[in-house]
């Protein structure tokens, strides 16, 4: 293969990178006037759209295709291009919720802008690393832009201290990460994933080496995920930091994680380990622990934190049954969980700019002030709560139905009371957005966030009525991990 | 059959009308009529259902199927058999009576009807769902629009009430999920196709376990004790037409599914489970009776008489004989017709007098005799006098029962001399005497809102007095079933 052609595979990243040095650039050459404030060039955020709708475009095109680049160290395949699929999605959807909501902590857009496309870079070329090398670096370029995104509101000290955790989180993950890749890169002598699966398959026995670098590196992705027992950081940080950033964070990082995870844990099946049960027991906790810690919440972004760690543990029982179904049907999790949550993170965007607030309590009579963004956010939060005509019941019956299918009956058993537990707090939001009483006044939508708002619900409730054609994209994705096996 | 798709008229008409009213009932008096309207096609599609089924040839009649989610193997497919038939005519003459009673909802009316239509559409979707993916999509769509009507038009504790029922009801269902996660698997057809999976014959341990779960799981709705305290609250707090829904339909959902999936699919499981199914439903009946006895609140009254009636329901699939589950399901047609026009008059008593307490009431009969007469023909069906629909379905039961265990009859008889003492002192009460002060205001009610009296009270007496149809569609329902208990 040549270059040009090889070149031609990674065109979507390619677009990506510069679609944000062009929002950079944009903005040097026209520059917002002293005063204007930050959300005076919405054609940035919208230039940002249209470089990703042209990077989605080439995903498409070149689906289907199955490569191997750089001698194992990007793969195009239908798992990556799915997953790019998402991120380049989820990067729209915060750049249109992002314009009209800057002001409230920032004075400076096309940096913010540039550095979620740059991050959604990062995001990509997790999705298509085969290396381990590869997905060290793309995992800085991951953080680094985020450490500054989730920074971003300087006259905030809570978004500083949350930038702060973030970058120790990303330090000790990190470093558990790297201690895992050296131990496998020391004992096989190879860096490359499919080369790393020959070798575990050759082996008869493996050492305890290799099995402890194989579980460092689920560590390090199981920070990434937000699962338990390492989503201690989430929370904090995703309370302080900016809405839109946390919007980002929620669905964008966490995706990533599992995009990686996917690769090597289907490589690690070849080691006799007992990935069901590790897998389960962190799926069965991230769901507990999310679910009891979201009760108590005061805070919407914080209970979204929790309830995000339960989602993840939701997710974790599509890996756990560690079929090719199985993984299909996380895929398909994946795509209902980032339809509902940004539509969430949609309202709450909207909300807080008019409000200046994230406090449950204050979304008391939204109904009034503004029926289409309390319709907006019962339908995203009972998405998440797992209720028919929305995207996330079908999403959890499909990842049921194959756990149950994989002999995980007691994983299920924990995800349905989970479940359970979890409307309690989604349905007490909905109680007080539809019956509580609250303030006067309407609530105005900027026209790009009703914009994303909108795709958002609608990706619910097509999700929710006839998702056999993202279901059967996700098992052909799926099909691409188990293929070569 | 014939070519138009029947069922699918009931089961999408509210979900339409619910669109409609949603984009175009800005004005206060608009949905109650296009809820109206609604009604009257469920109403007579159903009635059109319940006239031409076939009792002599029996089994699924007006099918329609249309490939859904093929990755799983779900299909819309729909029909209706010999139980469904009843409850698809119970569930329409209870829509419609609902939405006359709602008449005059002046609190947010837009969004009412447009709830209430959307859980009418899951209900009507349970009983002729062929489906199980699509019967229990249908059924979990119906818990959602129940929380937010009695969370927002309900009274009495009603934010604690909704919030116990809707999480009841989906711990029920989470059973549910697991269930037909284990029998999808166990058949390995890739079909939720309920024809399919009935004809599958389970391992008696299979059989065991699961027929467990779902009769937990569908337990928790009908209510089966010790999972009942959610539903006199939810009966008390809800709105009137919800009541009526709730009790007079949703109850039914439970006992529907427990024959629909428990008996039929695992007709072996009674064996163990019947003994003990049997006592639960003893003490539905007598310990929900001598629950009602103690109530003060009308509503609670009917609540905990709803426990004990389902009670019957319970013991006659325990015994799973032919009489005693054709008296089940007549019973759940008898039970819902009965306690609708009972929640129908309180409410009706209630608007105007702002009480419930029995206390508070008095000589209805002179200030408002239609009421009053309505009051007696419901508590007549709910004491299973003859000349009553409830009449017709304890008989059935109890003949059941006596044949498999006499002793068993008489512990339940218990309930049916309760029963008739709370009623007869709440009826009393409130009927007789001297109108009290806070019934002063009241009189004889305008036609919207004596209408669905009318209709229901006629129904009680008309399948009490001509059983002979309703009986029939039941037995040729019940057929298949019951040659598979004899063969299991």
């Amino acid at each position: 293969m040549n270059t040009t052609s090889m070149l031609s595979l990674m065109l979507p990243e390619i677009i990506v990178a510069l679609t944000g040095g062009l929002i950079i650039v944009l903005d040097l050459i026209w520059p917002a006037a002293e005063d204007s404030g930050p959300d005076s060039q919405p054609w940035l955020a919208y230039t940002g759209v249209l470089g990703l709708l042209l990077a989605a475009a080439s995903v498409l095109s070149l689906s289907g295709q199955d490569a191997t680049l750089f001698e194992g160290i990007i793969l195009i395949d239908p798992l990556g291009a799915f997953f790019k699929m998402l991120f380049i999605g989820i990067a729209i959807l915060v750049l249109l919720l992002s314009v009209g909501a800057l002001k409230t902590f920032t004075k400076w857009s096309a940096e913010f802008y540039a550095l979620i496309v740059w991050c959604t870079l990062g995001h990509m070329l997790l999705a298509s690393a085969g290396e381990l090398f590869t997905i060290f670096l793309a995992l800085q370029l991951t953080s680094l832009p985020l450490i500054v995104l989730i920074g971003y509101a300087k006259q905030d000290p809570i978004s500083g201290e949350a930038a702060l955790k973030y970058l120790l989180m990303v330090m000790v993950s990190t470093a558990v990460l790297l201690y895992g890749m050296s131990l496998i890169y020391g004992s096989l002598g190879t860096s490359t994933i499919s080369e790393i699966g020959t070798k575990l398959a050759e082996m008869n026995t493996i050492g305890p080496v290799v099995a402890l670098g194989l579980v460092l590196l689920l560590t390090g992705f199981a920070f990434k995920i937000t699962a338990a027992p390492f989503h201690y950081w989430v929370p904090d940080v995703y309370e302080g930091a900016p809405n839109p950033v946390t919007a980002f964070l929620s669905v964008g990082s966490k995706f990533a994680g599992f995009a990686l995870a996917l690769r090597i844990i289907v490589t690690g099946l070849q080691v006799e380990m007992n990935w069901h049960l590790i897998l389960g027991l962190m799926a069965a906790l991230s769901m507990t622990l999310g679910n009891l810690g979201a009760i108590r919440q005061t805070n919407i972004k914080r209970m979204l934190a929790y309830s995000g760690i339960a989602q993840a543990g939701y997710l974790l029982v599509g890996l756990a049954a560690l079929s090719q179904e199985g993984v299909g049907a996380l895929l398909f999790y994946a795509s209902a969980y980032l339809f509902a949550n940004l539509a969430a993170f949609g309202v709450i965007i909207v909300f807080a700019t008019a409000t200046k607030s994230t406090s449950i309590e204050r979304f008391s009579g939204l109904s009034k002030r503004s029926p289409l963004l309390a319709l907006a956010l019962a339908i995203a939060l009972l998405s998440l709560g797992g209720l028919p005509l929305m995207a996330g019941f079908m999403a959890k019956f499909y990842v049921f139905l194959y756990a149950v299918k994989a002999g995980l009956v007691w994983l299920v058993a924990f995800g349905v009371v989970n479940s359970v537990i979890s409307l309690y707090y989604y349905l007490r939001v909905v109680w007080i957005v539809y019956v509580a009483e609250g303030d006067p006044g309407e609530i105005r939508v900027p026209l790009g966030a009703g914009v994303a708002i909108s795709i958002c619900v609608a990706g619910v409730l097509v999700l929710g009525l006839y998702p056999e054609p993202m279901m059967q994209a996700a098992q052909f994705a799926a099909s691409a991990l188990f293929g070569g096996q | 059959m014939t070519n138009v798709p029947v069922l699918s008229i009931i089961a999408l008409t509210p979900t339409v009308a619910a669109l409609l009213i949603a984009l175009f009932g800005r004005s206060p008096k608009v949905p109650r009529w296009i809820a109206l309207v609604a009604a009257t096609v469920c109403l007579s599609s159903a009635a059109y259902v319940y006239a031409t089924y076939d009792r002599t040839a029996g089994g699924l009649q007006f099918m329609e199927s249309v490939p859904w989610i093929p990755s799983i193997g779900a299909s819309y497919t729909l029909g209706v058999d010999g139980i469904s038939v009843p409850m698809l005519m119970l569930m329409g003459l209870v829509m419609f009576t609902g939405v006359l009673v709602s008449w005059d909802v002046t609190l947010r009316p837009r969004e009412f009807f447009v709830l209430l239509l959307l859980l009418v559409t899951g209900v009507f979707g349970v009983f002729v769902a062929v489906d199980a993916f699509l019967l229990f999509f249908l059924y979990e769509m119906a818990v959602l629009p129940m929380f937010l009507l009695i969370a927002i038009w309900g009274s009495t504790r009603k934010d604690y009430s909704a919030m116990k029922l809707t999480l009841f009801l989906f711990a029920g269902s989470a059973l549910l999920i697991i269930a037909m996660g284990l029998i999808y698997w166990k058949v390995g057809a890739g079909t939720f196709d309920l024809r399919v999976w009935s004809d599958y014959t389970f391992s008696p341990e299979f059989q065991k376990w699961v027929f467990l779960i779902t009769f937990v799981g569908f337990g928790a709705l009908i209510p089966i004790w010790p999972l009942h305290t959610w539903s006199p609250d939810g009966h008390v707090a809800a709105p009137t037409a919800v009541s009526m829904m709730h009790a007079g339909v949703l109850l039914k959902l439970g006992a529907y599914g427990v024959i629909r999936f428990g008996l039929t699919l695992f007709p072996s499981a009674i064996e163990t489970w019947g003994p003990l199914i049997a006592i639960i439903g003893v003490i539905n009946v007598v310990y929900g009776a001598m629950c009602a006895m103690n109530q003060k609140d009308m509503k609670y009254v009917l609540g905990y008489s709803s426990v004990s009636h389902m009670g019957y329901v319970i013991l006659g699939i325990a015994m799973a004989n032919s009489y005693s589950l054709e008296g089940a399901v007549f019973q759940m047609f008898a039970h819902g017709i009965m306690t609708a026009l009972f929640f129908a008059l309180i409410g009706y008593v209630y608007e105007s007098s702002h009480t419930r307490q029995i206390a508070d009431i008095s000589g209805l009969m002179r200030q408002t005799p239609l009421v009053a007469a309505g009051f007696v023909i419901a508590g007549a069906a709910s004491m299973g006098l003859p000349s009553t629909s409830g009449f017709v379905a304890e008989l059935l039961v109890y003949i059941g029962i006596i044949q498999e265990s006499p002793a068993l009859a008489a512990v339940a008889f218990v309930g049916v001399v309760i029963t008739a003492a709370y009623l007869v002192r709440m009826l009393g009460k409130i009927l007789l005497g001297e109108p009290s002060e806070a019934i002063a205001q009241i009189s004889d009610a305008r036609p919207v809102r004596v209408a669905p009296m009318i209709i229901l009270a006629l129904t009680i007496m008309l399948v009490g007095i001509f059983p002979a149809s309703m009986y029939q569609t039941i037995q040729s329902g019940l057929a298949p079933l019951l040659a598979k208990l004899a063969g299991g």
